[in-house]
């Protein structure tokens, strides 16, 4: 069963729930994107139903709602550390399959690789209630169906926008009270195909022809193409990397902090080691680096592929490379080289 | 919540020069680490960096830190009774207990001596545990060879040798990469000699190479990687190799793994 | 045949006299370079009929159909009207649409694409053209205005008495900073290097900055973003047989409302002081000499600069003579 909503009892709801919930959304930055008189669409917090972008496909993923960009880690006075408070609130999320799915992910970094939790991440991740954005046909360089992130069923509240008639499943009790409406015969559903179908490589057949995936001539084409900037890695929502930053105040040079920012293996400098020697110096090598990580060796570390499918590589390349394509040259790569 | 990233202070109770840029420093402390296993040491402010532990007690921890970027600048400024914060030990190191009563070969290069020398020191308190020991360490010149003293001490109970790669006028040892010599090293029973070979990643590439021609099993090779890290702990990515996380499944490898790390 | 011209009049109406006699050759006004697509076939139709089948791209952006014949100037007018009442329904101060062109002192202002197609571009260069060919035409003044959407300056703002040039005041928000350094290692290689890395994020030395949004460009992470739109004035370039010289900047991080009214008042000044014995004056001349001092003066006359506005204290021209300059072997 659903609850049937007006505009109006949508955001009576919201507002209930701001309370006690910081709430996210996609939303449109008018004229904060890059070209001039152009709008960001990017996650922020929302009040009403009206701050909701639901059109267009965020430039950025809601991963920095629960690893910011830039995060303290500790305050330094003197020798001592000192770890930021943080917000009491809860988080909610409006999100689509895809991100959400991608927060799965990030968990497998954060609270399961190695033998700690990162307690950054776990704190904030574990405020999160998702609310699922019904999304139904995706957007034109949408795959999510090819990498199994099309459906999310673990969700607290399910909701279908329809112009200005909003359903809601909402799974989770905790959330019932601000939700008054008509109750209505309600089934959510998830996008079943998308206009793009990319066939994933076979992770045994990687694994059994290693070198030949790695030294494989498709990549130098990205040597020539790609310009390092991290664009692709940036709009990721699955992208967890980071460095470690230590600063002082430059007003009260004995007082600073430790942060962590994010970073890019597709950036200079990702993998200098002191002393100058640094690794995979051509771009299509950090191309594969890449690529690899979303499609193969992720996977076979956690069984998952890490790629959602949600596209915004292929959107925000400002070079034109596909991603799409690059992981259907590597299937067929590896199809053709287990066959000789 | 632990916090993962939080530090502990540690005290600085002497610093020895082994070179210009080269200091071991001693640190009160009793963390027990394999051998091989790294520290993430920080100086609040100036930033945090992975350090290779050279020796240690149980009353102490020594770092031979080269003087190399920010951090490691910053951290040769001190002075004993200063502090140093650390967290780990983090990653594998080397299974010494699988090396008892093998012959052991250690191979090291420039500073890829300091994660070796307390297996190194550990034999030369306790002979016995192994059948024999090769030590062989190559540096760049001579003004750039470190524990002198301790390599004279090995010496009096191992097969050493030393290398440098570009002597001066006063030098009167060996010259020449480490490589150089692997074909020459008295070893006995090579089918069951484990090898240990640490330094710059060219250096270890051809070490083994010539390891293996001379009949070493690749699965008693040995060696330990050096990667940028920021976390220590498998979350920062950056010593990602493929699957592999160098500060989780490394610093350490065996050569059967690390070979298939490819770059 | 007889060919009794008032060539003033013929001069003012947009067309030329020629090397060839009785032949003219009539200039089609493009302001912004922007052009419907529908008056091609009126050109077309001019060309083919009255000229000689070809039709020039001026340097100013618009249409010359050359070898038409004086005789036929009053068709040709009839015909071009549709065009012309174009130019009246954008609001242009058109009051005879049969009559061909009313003026042609003030020229074409010519623009860049501007940010309808160029990613470079810090504002919409067509209208801002327009906005400025309301203002000042018909004018029988020898102006010439160019603006242009960065300081690529791709119109050559600087060779026009008014250049405007778009700037954008970058935003930065460091904590959506990652410090890949793209938006500092550009601004060095390719524009002022106005931006610098420290403590692991961006400083930027707003004396330095040009405003020309490439920070905003490089940025992955969006930690630069867009704030108001603001433009740079340059005057007094120009070409020509005296001295040529580039256009020096007048004022920068002025706004839209300024420029448009700087640009109405130096019409007010080039009436004061232009030398009416002449047969004409460029605007530069007439700056040259009267001084700098009292053209700021005039220009300024009720304008309201926003606060970031810097207006240039003492403009050195520097220039060039062709009988000065040149040291010959």
């Amino acid at each position: 069963m659903g609850i049937e909503l007006d505009v109006k009892s949508f955001d009576d709801a919201l507002k209930i729930l701001s309370k006690n919930y910081k709430i996210f959304a996609p939303v449109r930055l008018k004229g904060k994107g890059a070209f001039s008189d152009t709008d960001l669409v990017t996650y922020g917090e929302i009040s009403s139903y009206k701050d909701i972008e639901l059109n267009e496909k965020s430039r950025y993923s809601p991963k920095e709602v629960i690893y910011p960009i830039t995060q303290t880690l500790f305050y330094f006075t003197e020798d001592e550390y000192k770890e930021p408070e943080i917000d009491d609130k809860g988080i909610i999320v409006f999100l689509r399959p895809c991100d959400a799915n991608s927060y799965l992910k990030l968990d497998n970094i954060f609270l399961k690789n190695g033998p700690y939790e990162d307690n950054y991440y776990k704190r904030l991740r574990d405020k999160v209630k998702f609310f699922i954005i019904e999304c139904t046909k995706g957007f034109s360089t949408c795959f999510c169906v090819s990498t199994g992130s099309n459906k999310f069923l673990d969700y607290d509240v399910f909701v279908r926008f329809d112009n200005d008639k909003i359903t809601c499943d909402v799974k989770n009790d905790e959330f019932s009270y601000a939700f008054s409406g008509k109750e209505v015969e309600f089934i959510p559903e998830f996008i079943e195909k998308n206009e793009i179908e990319v066939k994933l490589p076979d992770i045994d057949k990687i694994s059994q022809n290693l070198e030949y995936v790695f030294n494989h001539e498709l990549w130098d084409e990205y040597t020539k193409r790609c310009i390092a900037c991290g664009r692709c890695t940036v709009s990721c929502p699955t992208c967890s990397c980071f460095s470690m930053q230590d600063i002082f105040y430059k007003d009260n040079p004995k007082c600073g902090e430790r942060r962590r920012v994010w970073a890019s293996c597709m950036v200079d400098g990702f993998t200098d080691v002191a002393g100058g020697h640094s690794y995979r110096q051509k771009y299509g090598e950090r191309m594969r680096f890449k690529v690899m990580h979303k499609i193969y060796d992720y996977k076979k570390r956690f069984g998952t592929t890490m790629c959602v499918g949600c596209g915004r590589c292929d959107d925000v390349c400002p070079e034109y490379i596909s991603f799409i394509k690059i992981v259907s040259k590597v299937t067929d790569a590896v199809d053709r080289g287990e066959s000789k | 919540m632990t916090n993962v990233y939080m530090p502990i202070k540690a005290e600085i109770v002497s610093i020895i020069p082994q070179t210009d840029i080269d200091y071991t420093f001693r640190l009160k402390s009793d963390i027990l680490p394999q051998h091989g296993q790294f520290l993430q040491v920080s100086i609040p402010k100036i930033g945090e960096a992975p350090i290779s532990i050279s020796d240690y007690t149980d009353e102490y921890i020594e770092l031979t830190i080269r003087k190399v970027g920010t951090v490691t600048d910053a951290i040769h400024e001190l002075k004993p009774g200063d502090f140093l914060f650390i967290r780990g030990p983090y990653g594998h190191g080397f299974p010494v207990e699988d090396f008892k009563n093998k012959n052991v070969v250690i191979a090291a290069g420039g500073t890829g001596l300091a994660p070796v020398k307390s297996i190194i020191n550990r034999y030369n308190r306790n002979p016995k545990e192994i059948k024999k020991l090769n030590i062989l360490v190559g540096f760049k010149s001579p003004k750039d060879i470190l524990f002198e003293d301790e390599i004279k001490k090995w010496k009096e109970k191992f097969d050493v040798l030393l290398t440098v790669d570009n002597g001066d006028e006063t030098w009167k040892g060996n010259t020449g990469l480490i490589t150089k010599f692997i074909p020459d090293l008295k070893i006995e029973n090579s089918d069951d000699t484990i090898v240990i070979v640490v330094g710059p990643p060219m250096m270890m590439k051809f070490a083994c190479l010539e390891f293996l021609k001379r009949g070493i099993l690749e699965e008693n090779i040995w060696v330990s990687f050096e990667r940028k890290m920021s976390c220590g702990i498998g979350k920062c990515g950056h010593c990602k190799i493929n699957e592999t996380y160098v500060c989780l499944e490394g610093p350490v490898f065996n050569y059967t793994k690390s070979k298939q790390l490819l770059d | 045949m007889i060919l009794d011209i008032d060539t003033k009049l013929l001069k003012k109406n947009a067309y030329r006299v020629t090397k060839q006699r009785g032949i003219t050759a009539l200039r089609i006004r493009v302001p912004g370079g922007d052009l419907n697509i529908k008056y091609l076939d009126i050109i077309k139709e001019i060309a083919e009929k009255y000229g000689n089948g070809t039709v020039h791209i001026t340097t100013r952006q618009g249409f010359e159909i050359p070898g038409i014949s004086m005789e036929k100037i009053d068709e040709i007018n009839e015909l071009i009207s549709p065009i012309i009442r174009g130019l009246k329904d954008e609001g242009v101060q058109i009051e005879d649409e049969e009559g061909g062109y009313p003026a042609a002192g003030t020229r074409n202002v010519s623009a860049c694409i501007g940010n309808r197609v160029c990613p470079f571009a810090n504002y919409d260069t067509t209208v801002l053209a327009l906005k400025i060919e309301k203002l000042i035409y018909p004018n029988d003044y020898h102006v010439k205005i160019a603006v242009t959407g960065c300081p690529n300056d791709c119109i050559k703002a600087h060779m026009q008495d008014i250049g405007i040039i778009g700037q954008v005041e970058p935003i930065y928000d460091p904590s959506r900073c990652i410090g890949c350094q793209a938006c500092v290692k550009n601004c060095k290689r390719r524009v002022t290097g106005a931006l610098t890395f420290e403590n692991f994020k961006v400083v930027r030395d707003p004396n330095r900055c040009i405003g020309c949004g490439e920070c905003i460009l490089k940025c992955p992470t969006s930690a630069w973003t867009r704030d108001e739109k603001y433009y740079r004035i340059v005057i007094m370039g120009r070409t020509g047989k005296k001295n040529p010289r580039l256009a020096q900047t007048f004022i920068e991080w002025a706004d839209e409302e300024s420029v448009l009214k700087i640009i109405k008042n130096m019409y007010d000044f080039i009436d004061k002081y232009i030398d009416k014995t002449l047969d004409k004056e460029h605007v530069g001349y007439i700056v040259d000499r009267e001084g700098f001092k009292k053209f700021k003066e005039e220009v300024l006359k009720d304008v309201k600069l926003p606060k970031k506005a810097k207006v240039a204290n003492h403009i050195d021209y520097t220039g060039y003579r062709y009988e000065r300059n040149t040291i010959y072997d």
